[in-house]
């Protein structure tokens, strides 16, 4: 999180920016796929599905559909499967919607033979804003590497917090 | 994950991680201000924080920025805290639950 400071280059856009990075061992076209399909993103997102067409300029909406309603936005950019760019409005509480619309940038970059770095800017959020927006990341993208790495879905707290799967198994 | 308990090894580089942690997306000359260090020195610790994959960079114009990147300590937790914390966590939702139920019942 950062106020970009006043003098320099390109700064008429300063805005606060978080920026996370994860190495996962899948290709590509895999990695879009878990991102895109609402059942697989599901696994790892709390228990939201993120449904659209996946066309640029098309919108898409987070949601536990009849639970809660997460985040609504546009596909702004898409080229599949190396680079989506959305924008953001949550929707989960009064606080987080008064912050306003921010940015998601997904970016997808093969390395080696069999991996993939894969980073998430979130930005364009108001200075301040509530860390709720972007804390979330961390332990999606952990879920994420989890489930195409192993084909398994993370249990830890808070991960299936709105999937309906209750309590986990002992 | 070598690389990670490494680049947190060093009390230097754990307190450059805390500055990012304060404010994220610093620069170099940024960073150098607020610890008792050359500039090579900071560069140095950065670039092993980077090949951790604790600290991302990314470029505004002609500055290279700085960003704490916390998925690494993330897989940490995943890995070996989670199992410990996940019987807590029930217990906490087991416990709203009962409230709320509570309070529905109060309301009817």
């Amino acid at each position: 999180m950062q106020k970009l400071p006043e003098a320099g280059f390109r700064l008429a856009d300063a805005d606060t920016v978080a920026v996370f990075e994860i190495f996962i061992k899948t290709t590509p076209e895999r990695l879009w796929e878990a991102i895109t399909d609402p059942k697989q993103r599901a696994r790892y997102s709390f228990g939201v599905e993120t449904r659209s067409d996946w066309t640029s300029g098309s919108s898409y909406e987070a949601s536990v559909p009849g639970v809660i309603d997460i985040a609504a936005g546009e596909n702004i950019e898409v080229e599949r499967p190396r680079r989506l760019v959305q924008s953001f409005d949550a929707l989960w509480s009064d606080d987080v919607k008064a912050a306003g619309t921010s940015r998601v940038t997904w970016e997808i970059e093969p390395v080696g033979n069999d991996s993939c770095r894969l980073t998430v800017v979130h930005d364009q959020l108001p200075e301040g804003a509530n860390p709720e927006l972007y804390g979330g990341w961390p332990m999606i993208l952990s879920g994420l590497k989890t489930l195409l790495e192993t084909g398994e879905a993370l249990t830890t707290p808070g991960s299936l917090r709105y999937s309906g799967a209750g309590e986990p198994a002992a | 994950m070598d690389d990670v308990f490494k680049a947190l090894s060093d009390s230097t580089r754990r307190g450059l991680l805390d500055e990012l942690f304060k404010r994220d997306g610093q620069t170099l000359t940024e960073l150098e201000r607020r610890v008792p260090m050359t500039r090579f020195g900071v560069m140095k610790h950065l670039r092993v924080l980077e090949e951790a994959g604790l600290v991302t960079t990314r470029r505004r114009g002609r500055e290279k920025l700085h960003f704490l990147n916390p998925v690494p300590i993330r897989l940490v937790h995943d890995r070996w805290v989670s199992k410990y914390a996940e019987p807590w966590a029930a217990t906490l939702s087991g416990l709203k639950q009962s409230i709320e139920e509570e309070k529905d019942a109060e309301a009817a």
